[in-house]
C-alpha cells in the first residue's frame, strides 16, 4: 500500500517499492539489488539499511540469511580525503 | 536554554559550562562547551540540518553516534563533518548542505 | 609500534585496555565519539535491588582507571581502513596511521531501523539517538514523543526520556510487514516481552513475566486492553500500529491504526497522535564492518543480532593477532561486554607473554565471569544467548581444524 512512500535507503532515497520490483523482475540477491538500485551504496556505506535490505530480499526470495555477508564492506569504511589516506592529516571527512 | 535538561531527578543538575557562540547559516546561536553541533542545534529547536542533495528533503540527526551520516554539515570553507560527532567551538561557522546545483561538478 | 590497539572506547574496549595494560602491554584506544564510554553513555536504569545503573558514571570510572594503568585514549578518530603485514597491523584513520602488533575490535553494535513512511523527516530518530541526546548531552529532542517498537530497550529508554521531562505519549508497534515481521504482531511481541521480563528493568514487567509462566501469550493478548497498559505513566499499546509519520518539514505526529492480536488492521480505526519527535526502536546488530574488511569469517546467529565474526571463548578470531569483544560478538548488556573485554585483554596479554601460567589462570576466571554475568544479566535482548554463543565457538573449532588440514595437505 505505502511501499512507494517507504524509503529504505535514506542516503539514496530508494523506496521499498523499487526494491520489491527489482527482486520480482530479476529474482536477485541483496548485492544485485544494491548494484541495480543504489540502495545501500550511499554516503553511510549501507550501515543504516543493510540489515533491512537483507531481510526484505531473503523474504521475497523465500531464503534464509546465510553466514556470508551479502552486502560486502569495502574500504574506505568512512568517507575520507585523499590526503588523509596518504598519511597526511586533513580535517575533512569528505571529498 | 529551552530544550536543556537543567535538572534531572537521577543525574542531578547540569554543571556550569562556558558559553560559546556558533553560527548556523550565518545566524548566531548560543551553545556550551561540550556540546556537539547536533546537541547545540537541537537545544535551540533546530531540527533540520541539511537537505537531501537530490530531492531537497530535510534531514536532521538520526543515529546521533556517527553511523548514519544524515547530520553532515559544512564547517568553515569546505570541511564536511558529522554534526553528532563534532564538538562546537567559539565562533564556529556551520552551514547546511543543500541540493546539488545542476551543472556544478562537486558538492564542496 | 604499539603492542595493542583497541578500536572502540566502550565497556569492552576500556576493560580490555585496563587488563592488557596491567600486564605491562603498551596499549592505545581510539573512538569516533568525542566522549569516552561508548554505549555506556546514556544508560540509566534501575536494578532489581532499586539501585540505579548509571552508565555515564561507570564509563568515567573505567576511563580514569585506564588512564592510571597507562592506556593512551584518543577520541574523535575514525577508522578508514586496516591492513595486515608480517610485522603487525596498520590502521588508517582520519588522524593518520597507527601501527600495532595486536588488534582488538570492540566497535559495538548499530541500531537496526524499521523504515516506515515519513521516517526521514527531521525529528525522527533512533531510540538510542534520543537516549544520548537526553542523558549525555542533556538536551530534549522535543517535548512530546511517540516510540515505535516495543522491546526491552525501548521500554527502558522511554522511562529515561520521561526522567528528562519528556512526555512519552505512547509506545506502539510498527505496522505488520516484511520488514517489521514479528515486531509488528502483538501476540509475538507480548510473547517475547513475557519471555524476557523476569529480567526486565521494571517491577511491572517482571510481574508480567511471572504471569507468563502460567499464561499462554496468545491467550493473554486477547485480554490485553486496546488502550494499552501503563508503565510509569507511559501507555504501552501493543494493539496499536504506526502506519505513517506525519509532517511537512518536520515531525508533527504519527498516524496509527488499531490492530488485532495477529496484526490485522481494524478498518476505520485511523488516528493521529501529535508529537514533536518520534523514536524508532528496531533493535541492535553487531557492527561487523571492520571485522569484514580484515577477512574474518562470519556466522549468522539471529539470537546474537546478526552476523558475528567467528571467535572462541578467549575472544580470538581466526585471523592471527585479531581479537573481538563486546557487542561486535553479539548483542548483550554492558556488563557482559565488560566481562568479555577483560577476557580479551588477558588473552592478548597471555599470547604476548607466551601463555604464562598466572595469566592463563586469571583468564580462566575471567571466562567464568562472562558466563556468570550472562546468566545474571538484567537486560537480555534475546533468549537462548548461551546456546547461540556455543554455536559460534563450535564454528571457530571447525574453522581451525579445516585450516590445519589445509596446511598439512599443502
Amino acid at each position: 500500500m505505502s511501499d512507494e512512500k517507504t524509503i529504505i535507503c535514506r542516503c539514496e532515497e530508494v523506496s521499498l517499492k523499487t526494491i520489491n520490483d527489482t527482486v520480482y523482475q530479476y529474482s536477485c540477491s541483496s548485492r544485485e539489488v544494491k548494484l541495480r538500485t543504489r540502495a545501500g551504496m550511499g554516503y553511510c556505506g549501507g550501515r543504516t539499511c543493510r540489515h533491512v535490505i537483507d531481510t526484505i530480499v531473503a523474504d521475497l526470495n523465500q531464503k534464509v540469511i546465510t553466514d556470508d555477508i551479502q552486502l560486502s564492506y569495502r574500504p574506505p569504511v568512512r568517507p575520507i580525503t585523499f590526503g588523509a589516506l596518504g598519511g597526511v592529516y586533513h580535517e575533512n571527512e569528505s571529498c | 536554554m529551552r530544550m536543556r535538561v537543567v535538572n534531572h531527578p537521577v543525574l542531578g543538575n547540569l554543571p556550569e559550562r562556558n558559553r560559546v557562540t556558533i553560527y548556523f547559516n550565518n545566524q548566531p546561536f548560543q551553545a556550551y562547551e561540550g556540546d556537539t553541533i547536533a546537541s547545540a542545534m537541537m537545544a535551540e529547536g533546530i531540527k533540520t540540518l541539511r537537505n537531501h542533495e537530490e530531492s531537497g528533503n530535510g534531514r536532521g540527526i538520526y543515529c546521533n553516534i556517527g553511523h548514519c551520516f544524515e547530520c553532515r554539515v559544512q564547517v568553515g570553507e569546505r570541511k564536511v563533518v558529522r554534526a553528532c560527532l563534532t564538538p562546537v567551538s567559539e565562533g564556529m561557522d556551520i552551514y547546511s548542505l543543500s541540493v546539488f546545483k545542476k551543472g556544478s561538478e562537486s558538492h564542496c | 609500534m604499539l603492542n595493542l590497539l583497541i578500536i572502540g572506547a566502550g565497556p569492552a574496549g576500556l576493560k580490555a585496555a585496563i587488563a592488557a595494560a596491567e600486564q605491562g602491554l603498551n596499549v592505545k584506544v581510539i573512538d569516533e565519539f568525542p566522549k569516552v564510554g561508548g554505549r555506556l553513555l546514556g544508560q540509566l536504569h534501575q536494578e532489581p535491588n532499586g539501585e540505579w545503573w548509571n552508565g555515564m558514571e561507570m564509563g568515567e570510572k573505567l576511563h580514569q582507571k585506564a588512564i592510571r594503568a597507562g592506556v593512551d585514549i584518543q577520541c574523535e578518530v575514525s577508522v578508514v581502513d586496516i591492513s595486515q603485514s608480517v610485522s603487525g597491523w596498520t590502521v588508517y584513520t582520519s588522524q593518520g596511521m597507527i601501527e600495532a602488533r595486536k588488534l582488538l575490535l570492540a566497535t559495538g553494535a548499530t541500531e537496526t531501523p524499521i523504515p516506515i513512511p515519513g521516517w526521514t523527516l527531521p525529528g525522527v530518530m533512533s531510540i538510542g539517538a534520543a537516549q544520548v541526546m537526553g542523558n549525555v548531552h542533556r538536551v530534549k529532542p522535543g517535548n512530546t514523543c511517540v516510540i515505535i517498537g516495543a522491546n526491552v530497550l525501548s521500554m527502558a529508554i522511554a522511562n529515561e526520556l520521561r526522567l528528562c521531562g519528556i512526555k512519552v505519549k505512547e509506545i506502539v508497534l510498527p505496522a505488520v510487514g516484511p520488514i517489521s515481521k514479528d515486531a509488528g504482531i502483538p501476540e509475538k511481541v507480548l510473547a517475547s516481552l513475557m519471555k524476557l521480563t523476569h529480567l526486565a528493568p521494571t517491577v511491572i514487567l517482571r510481574q508480567a513475566g511471572k504471569l507468563g509462566k502460567f499464561i499462554n501469550p496468545s491467550f493473554a493478548i486477547k485480554y490485553f486492553p486496546r488502550r494499552g497498559i501503563k508503565l510509569f505513566g507511559i501507555p504501552i499499546r501493543l494493539k496499536t500500529a504506526a502506519v505513517e509519520i506525519m509532517g511537512e518539514d518536520h515531525v508533527t505526529g504519527v498516524q496509527t491504526v488499531t490492530i488485532s492480536s495477529d496484526g490485522k488492521v481494524i478498518p476505520g480505526s485511523e488516528k493521529v497522535t501529535e508529537a514533536d519527535f518520534v523514536c524508532i526502536a528496531g533493535g541492535l546488530a553487531p557492527m561487523s564492518e571492520l571485522a569484514s574488511i580484515v577477512g574474518c569469517s562470519f556466522k549468522y546467529v539471529q539470537e546474537l543480532g546478526g552476523h558475528v565474526p567467528v571467535h572462541n571463548e578467549r575472544m580470538q578470531t581466526n585471523v592471527p593477532n585479531l581479537f573481538v569483544a563486546g557487542n561486535i560478538t553479539g548483542v548483550e548488556s554492558a556488563k557482559v561486554a565488560m566481562a568479555q573485554g577483560k577476557v580479551a585483554g588477558l588473552a592478548i596479554a597471555s599470547e604476548w607473554k607466551g601463555k604464562r601460567q598466572e595469566i592463563e589462570l586469571a583468564l580462566t576466571t575471567a571466562m567464568e565471569e562472562v558466563r556468570k554475568t550472562r546468566a545474571e544479566a538484567l537486560i537480555q535482548f534475546q533468549p537462548g544467548i548461551s546456546e547461540a554463543r556455543d554455536t559460534v565457538y563450535h564454528q571457530f573449532t571447525l574453522d581451525e581444524l579445516r585450516m590445519k588440514q589445509e596446511v598439512s595437505v599443502s
